[in-house]
C-alpha cells in the first residue's frame, strides 16, 4: 500500500495576492499534492494595492498571468512548469486579445489549455486556473 | 527529485483562433505520471481544419482524435482518468453521450459535463487528463 | 494503473440511473478524479432539486460517502470546480460550502454554467488518495 500523499497550501509572497484570505473565502490560492500544484482561479487583481484591476482585457490578462507566476514562483514552481490552464473570459469576443497576451507568458512548448466563456463576478474579465509540476 | 515536464511532439495542427494562427498551447503535456490533453475541437488533426457539425459528429471527431493523440503519446483511451466536455447547450448531452459511449466501452473514465459559451462556433469541447 | 472506484451506494451510480456514461471516480498517481456529483439521492438516484443551500447539502453529503468510500475524504480535498447556473448565488453557495471544508480547504474555482436537469449545483473535484 503506497504512502497517502500529504497536501499542502500555498500562498503568495505578496500578501495583497491572497484573496482567500483577504475575502476570508473557502478555499486557498493553492494546494501542493505529490509532484503537483492546483493553484485556484485567478482574477485580475493590481499586486500594488490589492484592488480589482479592470480595464482593457489585454492588461486584465496580463496582470493576472503576472500574479500567477508570483504565486507558482512564492511555491517554488514556474510558469514553464505548469501543465494545464483553464482560461475563462467574460467576453467570447475577448479571445484574439487574450491569446495575444497570453502568448507572452508561455512563448515556449505552451501547457495544454482549454478556453471559454462563463459569467463571471465582479464585472471581471478574465478567471485564469492552473495545474502545474511542483518545483 | 522533481517531476518531468515534457511537451509531446506530435505531427499535428490545432485550427486557428480569432487571433489568425493556432492557439498557444500544446496538444498534449506529459506532467509526472499524467498527461493533460487541451480542450480538443472537432478538427482534421493534420491541417488543423474545423470540422464543424451535430454536436453527435463533432463529438465523434474529437474522440476520433483523442485516441490517435493519446495512442501517439504512448497512451490510450482506457489510460483516461478524467474528462470534461463543455456543451454549448446541455440539451445536447444525450446526443453526446450516446457517441461518446463508443469510445469508452468498459470502465470508462470519472467525468463533468456543462453547458458553456464557446469559441469559434463549436458545439463540444472535450478536455481529459490519461496516464502516461 | 488506474482504478475504478464504483458507487457506494445504489444512487450514485449515475450511469445505471441516467446513462451517463462515466464511474463515479477513477484513483491513479495518488489522486482520487470524481465525476461532477449532482444533487441526487445517494440511496434512490432521484433527483434532489431544491434551493441552492439544499442541493449544495446533498452535494457535498454524496461527495463525503464517495471520498470515504475510497480511502479519502472532503479533508483530502484539492481541487474543486464549484459549477453553480448562476453566480448571484455565490454567498450562498460559500455559506454551505464553508461547512464541509472548514479544515483546510481545497484549491477552488467557481464556474458559472448550465447543469443538467436545471440543478443549481453541480461538484467537479479531485481529492488526495
Amino acid at each position: 500500500m503506497t504512502e497517502k500523499l500529504q497536501r499542502s497550501v500555498i500562498e503568495p509572497e505578496n500578501p495583497l495576492l491572497n484573496a482567500s484570505r483577504n475575502s476570508n473565502l473557502p478555499h486557498v490560492p493553492g494546494i501542493r499534492i505529490g509532484d503537483y500544484i492546483f493553484l485556484s482561479g485567478m482574477v485580475p487583481v493590481d499586486p500594488q494595492t490589492g484592488e480589482r484591476s479592470h480595464g482593457p482585457i489585454a492588461e486584465q490578462v496580463r496582470v493576472t498571468l503576472s500574479n500567477m507566476r508570483h504565486m507558482l514562483e512564492s511555491a517554488g514552481s514556474s510558469l514553464e512548469r505548469v501543465v494545464r490552464v483553464h482560461v475563462v473570459l467574460a467576453d467570447i469576443s475577448h479571445m484574439a486579445e487574450m491569446d495575444r497576451v497570453y502568448r507572452e507568458f508561455f512563448p515556449v512548448d505552451p501547457p495544454a489549455r482549454t478556453a471559454w466563456s462563463m459569467q463571471l463576478r465582479f464585472g471581471n474579465g478574465c478567471e485564469i486556473e492552473c495545474v502545474a509540476l511542483a518545483g | 527529485m522533481s517531476a518531468k515536464r515534457e511537451v509531446i511532439p506530435l505531427p499535428v495542427r490545432a485550427p486557428d483562433t480569432a487571433s489568425g494562427s493556432g492557439p498557444p498551447a500544446s496538444m498534449v503535456v506529459r506532467g509526472g505520471d499524467f498527461l493533460f490533453v487541451s480542450g480538443l475541437t472537432a478538427a482534421d488533426l493534420q491541417s488543423g481544419e474545423r470540422m464543424l457539425g451535430t454536436t453527435a459528429n463533432e463529438t465523434r471527431q474529437i474522440l476520433i482524435n483523442l485516441k490517435q493523440l493519446l495512442d501517439a503519446a504512448g497512451s490510450s483511451l482506457d489510460k483516461v482518468v478524467k474528462v470534461n466536455v463543455l456543451l454549448r447547450s446541455m440539451l445536447e448531452e444525450p446526443n453526446m453521450n450516446e457517441v461518446y459511449a463508443r469510445f469508452f466501452p468498459d470502465q470508462p473514465p470519472a467525468r463533468t459535463v456543462c453547458g458553456a459559451r464557446l469559441p469559434d462556433g463549436v458545439k463540444v469541447i472535450v478536455e481529459c487528463t490519461a496516464l502516461a | 494503473m488506474r482504478e475504478i472506484i464504483a458507487a457506494p451506494l445504489a444512487g450514485l451510480d449515475l450511469r445505471k440511473h441516467y446513462g451517463h456514461h462515466q464511474s463515479p471516480a477513477v484513483r491513479a498517481g495518488g489522486l482520487i478524479f470524481c465525476s461532477g456529483m449532482l444533487p441526487v439521492d445517494p440511496h434512490t438516484g432521484e433527483r434532489r432539486h431544491g434551493t441552492l443551500t439544499s442541493e449544495a447539502h446533498v452535494v457535498l453529503g454524496n461527495l463525503k460517502l464517495l471520498l470515504e468510500s475510497a480511502g479519502s475524504s472532503l479533508e483530502r480535498l484539492v481541487q474543486v470546480h464549484a459549477l453553480i447556473y448562476d453566480s448571484i448565488e455565490y454567498d450562498v453557495l460559500n455559506r454551505v460550502y464553508r461547512q464541509y471544508v472548514a479544515n483546510g480547504p481545497p484549491a477552488r474555482t467557481v464556474w458559472t454554467v448550465q447543469i443538467e436537469a436545471g440543478f443549481k449545483i453541480q461538484l467537479d473535484v479531485v481529492a488526495a488518495a
